[in-house]
């Protein structure tokens, strides 16, 4: 039985056996707030027998736990229903085993992506994805949340970038799946159960990624045109020709402002390897640009442009008092990536407004909603869902002020597949004390 | 399943699915009484169906439920670790006949294919409209990618491309109890847990697919493909480990050893030199600007490892005869020795040229001659160990040898299946690899789709097999 007793006392005894190091209570809660909760206690184990101890008192004691990394991305989701322990890992950052001919790495799931990407960097390499908010995100929350970014367009996401992972149950049970090697066809893959779950299977203790070759050269492009719709058009030819660009992102207006861009709807390309094949590539977009009616021009400064694409919808900006920006994620078929951009712009009318960018290879949305109201700003969720449902798509709200993330259908309708995911959950945290609540269906 | 039984479901089922689509005859069932691991164990099925539509088998399924009769499902037969073999009897559901392609859309690169199609099949169908589908097993004129998908399969070209899961968008797939249920689909990032991503690899315990709906890739502008000769293993495997480590990632990046490349020679004259230990087929894809780079630094790090020969195809005749001698491989076999037993693994690729040599001790010790043809690329190892079966202990031998490498791959840091799966094959090595624990996190997902363990029983799980009876 879990009440407010019952969390003291079960804090207090893990204090007790893990140290006040490794167990905070008191003031050091204050900046793991969510939505006005404020934890009873923050752990941050160091090493992985720590972290099986924590489960294993929250488990017994139903404690609400939230595996927090690097805390950039604790805006997604739906609020925790219960929140007593946030189960830091930052101290879980070591790498583990990295060997460069085998363009593999096992790292701690508390290792922040910049600092990965720092020590990969010296070997020529790199784990290709670009999530938002990176310098701050941590390789298990990126693994935990599935984030990518417009490098997907080539490398893919986490499912196809982990190889295998280690991971602390709710009850406190250790275990591995998947391998560390580049190939494995043994037993169920559970990776790719993991992977996206929100933490609600398992906290991640480590995880080897799949890397690759940094390239020796990247350039990009931008295709300016009056509409998202000519630009969308021009990113398909692309995506069905011999072409390989890494990245190839729509932007609206308002988000290639943003992005430093001043050219209207735009589609951004980039392409990276060999200086040859880049110029090459590049060369050839003036007959598909021309095709279309759209101006290319080189990107002057892409590292600055790719920057703000990868963070893009965050940051979301202020509204002012009375206001609300609501950033959201959407998906739609990469054939009706260009409708659904210019779809959720009219939809928006009335309530607020919007800006976009879409991922053209996966006909993946991300955007902001700016409305004077928070009343406003919900309906407008309302109305660009709808607008994404119409073209068989999703949208999902990925950050909202607190007062409102609480009201909001943060996920929008389940999928049919929810009967066993629910049973899925069960199994693995029979008393829901990962992240409870806060995945879809409130599972 | 008693006589009675069997004829009584016999006659249902061809109220179902018409007359041809039921096979009881003891004589006719017999064919499916393995897949192409012969070396292990052979069951007869009770009942073989051949249904021809998502809505029969769910009939058949259904039927099964109720009766709590196993039910295993079955593509062509390639799959090599067993998984199509009725160990616990049962009806086998045979899926050859769903064999079209639904839907090919270009503009989002995919195709939606029945279960029962085979792999080449939907090339066919999707190569003149400029894309292809990357999944190439050394099976794929005959397997299909219902056995794919179980079995995630891979093929040369997983180096660049990845396995069969990377490609798998969705799919339609009847569950154990009959009920008809659609994991992913063509949408990215769909909130929720990545139930295809389970289910691909699953080899047929959590339901049977009857659809598929998969990526297509654009056909690549250029290819290059190289012959590379190496007076050693060891140089060979060193030049795998300088590819890879320049950066260069390869579509292929095979070996094929002297003992393969002569029985190859025999008859598919595919060009390759009869002297050396070793030879490397690596194959560039991409812009034609990129692998004229990229075929440089390959030369330059194959010289560096003491390559003896290297030989560029010049034209697509060329290319294809290369390839030839790889993929004719398999039917080579025959040629090297009376019986054989084809094994699977992974390992680190720095560690690859260590355990080769391992390997090869290994056969010296057990008596046993181990040719290896393999995709060195991803470090993924396939030992074929040789034995007569007329010659008493022959057998035996070849197994205790084949025992020995996997331990040593799993040393060496690997797994014990790259892409053939576990099947019945590899039951017991799961315990090499993963704790009780981990094989119970696995179990919980097969508890709650198959909480009866009808649906292929006594498959991958290594305490699945106490119940079967003898071979």
């Amino acid at each position: 039985m879990r009440d407010a007793r019952t969390v003291t006392r079960s804090v207090e005894a893990l204090r007790d056996v893990l140290g006040a190091d490794t167990v905070l209570m008191g003031d050091g809660t204050a900046a793991y707030r969510l939505g006005g909760n404020q934890p009873a206690a923050v752990v941050r184990p160091a090493d992985e027998a720590d972290v099986s101890r924590v489960l294993a008192v929250a488990f017994r004691d139903g404690l609400g736990v939230v595996p927090w990394g690097g805390g950039a991305h604790q805006c997604l989701g739906r609020l925790p229903s219960r929140y007593d322990v946030a189960l830091d890992l930052c101290r879980l950052n070591r790498v583990v085993a990295y060997e460069p001919a085998d363009m593999t790495a096992t790292v701690q799931a508390g290792i922040r992506l910049a600092d990965l990407q720092q020590r990969l960097g010296a070997s020529g390499q790199f784990w290709p994805l670009d999530p938002p908010l990176a310098d701050r995100a941590t390789v298990g929350g990126i693994v935990a949340a599935g984030l990518a970014g417009p490098l997907r367009c080539r490398y893919g996401t986490v499912r196809d970038l982990v190889l295998g992972v280690r991971v602390a149950h709710a009850d406190g049970t250790l275990t591995t799946a998947g391998s560390r090697v580049v190939k494995n066809a043994t037993a169920y893959d559970l990776t790719k159960l993991y992977a996206g779950s929100y933490g609600t299977l398992g906290v991640l203790l480590e995880v080897t990624l799949r890397l690759q070759p940094q390239p020796v050269e990247e350039r990009g492009w931008c295709l300016a045109g009056a509409t998202i719709e000519q630009c969308h058009a021009a990113a398909l030819r692309i995506l069905g020709s011999h072409l390989a660009p890494n990245r190839l992102e729509l932007l609206d207006t308002a988000c290639a402002e943003r992005c430093g861009i001043s050219a209207g709807a735009s589609a951004v390309v980039s392409f990276a390897g060999g200086r040859e094949a880049v110029r090459d590539q590049g060369d050839s977009l003036g007959s598909v640009a021309e095709e279309r009616g759209l101006r290319v021009t080189e990107i002057e400064n892409p590292d600055r442009v790719w920057r703000a694409l990868q963070d893009f919808p965050w940051p979301v900006g202020d509204a002012g008092r009375s206001g609300a920006v609501v950033a959201w994620r959407g998906s739609v078929l990469p054939s009706d990536g260009g409708k659904a951009m210019q779809g959720v712009r009219d939809a928006a009318s009335g309530c607020g407004e919007v800006a976009v960018a879409g991922t053209a290879s996966h006909g993946v949305l991300r955007g902001t909603l700016r409305a004077s109201t928070a009343d406003l700003a919900a309906r407008g969720v309302s109305a660009l869902r709808a607008a994404l449902a119409a073209l068989g798509g999703f949208l999902v709200v990925t950050d909202a002020p607190e007062a409102l993330r609480a009201s909001l259908d943060v996920w929008g309708p389940m999928p049919p597949e929810v009967t066993w995911m629910r049973q899925i959950r069960s199994a693995f945290d029979a008393k829901a004390i990962l992240n409870p609540g806060r995945f879809i269906d409130a599972i | 399943m008693t006589p009675a039984t069997q004829r009584r479901l016999a006659e249902e089922f061809r109220a179902i699915l018409g007359d041809d689509a039921v096979i009881s005859s003891p004589d006719e069932r017999r064919v499916y009484e393995c897949d192409a691991l012969t070396t292990h164990h052979r069951a007869m099925p009770d009942l073989v169906v051949l249904p021809g539509s998502t809505d029969q088998v769910a009939a058949v399924v259904r039927r099964c439920a109720a009766e709590d009769i196993p039910i295993v499902p079955r593509g062509a037969g390639t799959g090599l670790s067993g998984g199509a073999i009725p160990v616990r009897g049962g009806v086998l559901i045979v899926l050859t006949r769903m064999n079209r392609v639904l839907d090919v859309d270009v503009a989002n690169r995919t195709a939606t294919v029945e279960a029962g199609c085979v792999n080449l099949d939907i090339n066919r169908a999707v190569m003149p409209r400029g894309f292809f589908f990357a999944p190439d097993p050394a099976s794929q004129q005959a397997s299909t990618i219902g056995g794919n998908v179980a079995e995630n399969a891979g093929g040369p070209h997983c180096l660049k491309y990845g396995a069969t899961t990377n490609h798998v968008l969705g799919a339609r797939v009847v569950l154990p109890d009959g009920e008809i249920a659609a994991f992913g689909n063509r949408l990215a990032d769909r909130p929720g847990y990545d139930l295809i991503g389970v289910f691909v690899g699953s080899e047929g315990t959590l339901g049977i697919c009857t659809e598929v709906t998969v990526r297509l890739l654009p056909l690549p502008q250029a290819v290059k493909t190289i012959l590379a000769v190496f007076r050693t293993i060891e140089d060979a495997s060193n030049a795998v480990s300088a590819i890879i480590a320049r950066g260069i990632v390869p579509v292929a990046l095979e070996m094929i050893d002297q003992e393969t490349t002569r029985a190859v020679e025999a008859y598919a004259k595919a060009g390759y030199p009869l002297d050396a230990r070793a030879v490397l087929l690596i194959e560039l894809e991409g812009l034609n600007a990129e692998i004229a780079t990229e075929a440089v630094e390959v030369e330059t790090a194959c010289r560096a490892h003491a390559c003896l020969d290297l030989k560029v195809a010049g034209t697509e005749a060329e290319r294809t005869l290369l390839w030839k001698g790889r993929k004719s491989a398999a039917g080579a076999f025959g040629r090297m020795t009376r019986n054989y037993y084809h094994q699977d693994a992974v390992v680190p690729r720095t560690k690859l040229a260590a355990v080769l040599r391992e390997i090869a001790a290994i056969g010296e010790q057990y008596g046993v001659r181990v040719p290896n043809v393999f995709h060195a690329g991803d470090g993924n190892i396939h030992p074929l160990l040789c034995y007569d079966a007329r010659v008493p202990g022959e057998f035996e031998r070849a197994m205790a040898a084949g025992d020995e490498i996997m331990r040593c791959c799993i040393r060496a840091g690997g797994t014990v299946s790259g892409e053939h799966g576990i099947g019945i094959e590899k039951r017991d090595y799961l315990r090499l690899m993963y704790t009780e624990e981990d094989l119970g996190a696995m179990r919980r997902i097969q508890q709650v789709l198959d909480p009866r363990g009808r649906c292929n029983p006594g498959k991958i799980f290594p305490d699945a097999q106490h119940a079967e009876g003898g071979a």
